[in-house]
């Protein structure tokens, strides 16, 4: 290191991976909202169009209002959610792939939402210029919070009816679990986390646009969760925190990274299918 | 398996730091590095791979005949950022970060470079663009500078060519409205109609992945329009032309297309019922001049096929970043943008300057092409 002092290794350390090291944060966020609802044993692919939403919420909220970041980003988790209590309703009737088609629909539905209310959304042109405000600090305290939160969740009575639910339905609701109430409150709860993720994404690359919340992203968020396993809060942290850094660290690969990323991915699903962190959660006494 | 994961993993490291250690403290000193972040992977790799050999070509050339600075090699690191706004920040991020980079070329997208520009632009490290058409590109700061002309001084002159050689009068408007590309393209071809006076009759909209044009078309052919614009990638401009064609619209009723028509691809998937379709381009191949011809016959031999309009724009760009840095007397970012401003180069495209607001000043280099027989031929 050529008569540099260690500061300034970190600032420039810092720099090169400040995205990164944010959109690792955020996915992590992004693969609890998917680990809340299959956690209850639902197959929803809505995550993206709730990030959307809260990237959009935040966005114009920041751009158009000027309201303060910590005021933006409760009312970006809370506009996803109040969509995710109003189509819960009927949506949540249905199960298994058909619950993943609808949800797949809300992002299509969306996404033609914001393309066609330009006055409001900047149509295809999306939404650029947004200011920087979301700190590193802020987004791994949240995760941080988010792991936390479903931790000791985990490990209570809630926890233990969530658990009975993904492996049997019928049975855990003649044990007396409210299915509705839990499925409603797993959607509502994943909403506003993905919310948040979209408002901290939309706040850290100062640019979003129409396409970035369809159902690549809703794939992509749902294979983080495979990836890293749904026995504990902190599988499909990790299964995103894998997915997010592996394209940057074969970057020296070149032309051969995608496909090394591509088998690295295939042959951890053929060799490890409960994910790469399959423990189960530890129950309270 | 967790075993094979940390070997390819350890390699991937490896190969990672090895790079960096190798490369920076000997070459640091005869070498001065740009970077360069395009599409190398993805259904968009054609884009980048173009840009590449431009740039590559340019910058052998500049090597041979005595490099840059007096002597130092120019050298080019060229990232992947395989369509993905995020990972062209990534490349970018690294560019500027490790490699020091005193000048990023590309991104290749308009909406890569809503990404990218603003995070260069705060380390003052200058950006410039060789295919980026979009509106508001240079507005992102002040070290923002691009040659791609953009669309909206394109477009006015195949609108005029229109009117002024076929009488066009009135038009309908098509365009994809769910792609930043597309939809920008529209706003200056509808900007530059109303300018010359063109009578709109409809304007139609459709989505880039749309296979099913008929009933905008069927609408269009009822107006009995003299001309059709369209504004979108190539694919979904093949299938409206198919299409019109089909549902009987007279070859008379002529195509007037953005940039996405501007593609060799047009005539492959949509053959003679492109004929006629009416385009602006900075550059053609068959344009005379010897700077011209000779790109032309060094890009086939090298890379064994024909240069785009990508290409050329890059092998321009490579030259006009050289002569900055020699100007600039120092690979130094700042003094790089001063000497940008004072660009007077000519190329493949033509004579190139900048404006005040780091945009190409003139349009002069550019040519309407008229499809015959699936093949672009220069409008005469």
């Amino acid at each position: 290191m050529d008569g540099m002092t260690m500061a300034e290794w970190l600032d420039d350390f810092l720099f090169t991976y400040e995205t990164l090291i944010h959109a690792l944060g955020v996915h992590g966020l992004l693969a609890l909202s998917m680990y809340c609802v299959m956690a209850v044993g639902q197959l929803s692919l809505g995550q993206a169009a709730f990030m959307g939403i809260g990237a959009y919420t935040g966005a114009l909220l920041t751009l158009n209002l000027g309201l303060p970041f910590w005021l933006v980003l409760p009312l970006s988790a809370l506009a996803p959610a109040v969509v995710a209590l109003v189509i819960g309703g009927p949506t949540l009737r249905l199960s298994g792939v058909y619950l993943a088609i609808s949800t797949i629909a809300l992002g299509e539905v969306l996404r033609v939402l914001y393309i066609n209310a330009e006055w409001l959304t900047g149509g295809a042109l999306g939404l650029s210029g947004i200011p920087r405000k979301a700190d590193l600090w802020l987004i791994y305290l949240l995760l941080f919070l988010a792991v936390l939160g479903f931790w000791a969740v985990g490990r209570s009575k809630i926890g233990r009816a969530m658990e009975a639910m993904r492996e049997d339905e019928a049975v855990a609701g003649v044990m007396g679990v409210n299915l509705p109430v839990y499925k409603m409150g797993a959607l509502v709860v994943s909403a506003m986390l993905a919310g948040l993720a979209g408002c901290l994404t939309a706040h850290s690359n100062s640019f979003i646009g129409p396409n970035e919340f369809g159902f690549e992203m809703a794939v992509t968020i749902l294979s983080f969760a495979l990836l890293g396993g749904i026995g504990t809060p902190i599988a499909p942290v990790i299964g995103a925190l894998v997915l997010t850094s592996l394209p940057e660290i074969l970057r020296p690969l070149q032309d051969f990274r995608l496909v090394i990323n591509g088998l690295i991915i295939v042959v951890a699903v053929l060799f490890l299918p409960r994910g790469v962190i399959p423990f189960r959660l530890r129950r309270a006494p | 398996m967790s075993r094979l994961l940390s070997r390819v993993g350890a390699a991937a490291l490896g190969s990672l730091m090895s790079g960096s250690l190798l490369v920076s403290p000997v070459m640091a000193q005869q070498t001065v590095t740009v970077g360069a972040i395009e599409i190398l992977s993805g259904p968009s790799a054609a884009y980048g791979t173009a840009i590449k050999g431009g740039l590559e070509l340019a910058m052998d050339e500049i090597n041979a005949a005595g490099g840059v600075l007096g002597g130092k090699k120019l050298g080019l690191i060229v990232e992947d950022s395989a369509g993905n706004k995020d990972q062209a920040v990534n490349a970018a991020r690294k560019l500027v970060g490790r490699d020091k980079v005193p000048v990023v070329i590309g991104p290749t997208l308009s909406n890569e470079m809503f990404a990218v520009g603003p995070v260069t632009n705060d380390r003052k490290v200058v950006t410039i663009g060789t295919s980026t058409t979009a509106k508001g590109i240079t507005e992102i700061g002040p070290f923002i500078f691009r040659t791609a002309l953009p669309e909206s001084d394109v477009v006015p002159v195949t609108l005029k060519a229109a009117k002024d050689k076929f009488g066009v009068k009135t038009i309908a408007m098509m365009y994809a409205n769910d792609d930043a590309f597309s939809k920008s393209g529209f706003d200056s071809m509808k900007a530059a109609a109303e300018q010359l006076g063109l009578t709109i009759a409809t304007i139609e909209t459709f989505g880039s992945k749309d296979a099913d044009f008929s009933a905008q078309l069927t609408k269009i052919k009822g107006l009995n329009v003299d001309a059709i614009t369209i504004s979108a990638l190539v694919e979904p401009i093949s299938g409206v032309v198919l299409q019109a064609r089909q549902l009987g619209i007279p070859d008379s009723v002529r195509f007037i297309g953005g940039n996405g028509a501007n593609s060799p691809k047009l005539g492959e998937i949509a053959g003679t019922a492109a004929d006629g379709l009416l385009v602006g381009s900075p550059w053609f191949i068959a344009k005379k001049g010897e700077t011209n011809e000779k790109f032309v016959s060094t890009f086939k031999q090298r890379y064994g096929k024909d240069p785009d309009q990508f290409a050329a724009q890059a092998y321009d760009t490579m030259y006009i970043v050289a002569k900055a840095i020699d100007t600039a007397g120092a690979a130094d970012s700042d003094k790089i943008r001063e000497a940008l401003y004072k660009t007077d180069f000519n190329g493949v495209m033509g004579p190139f300057t900048f404006t005040e607001g780091r945009d190409p000043a003139s349009n002069e280099g550019v040519v309407v092409l008229s499809m015959k027989n699936g093949r672009f031929e220069i409008l005469e």
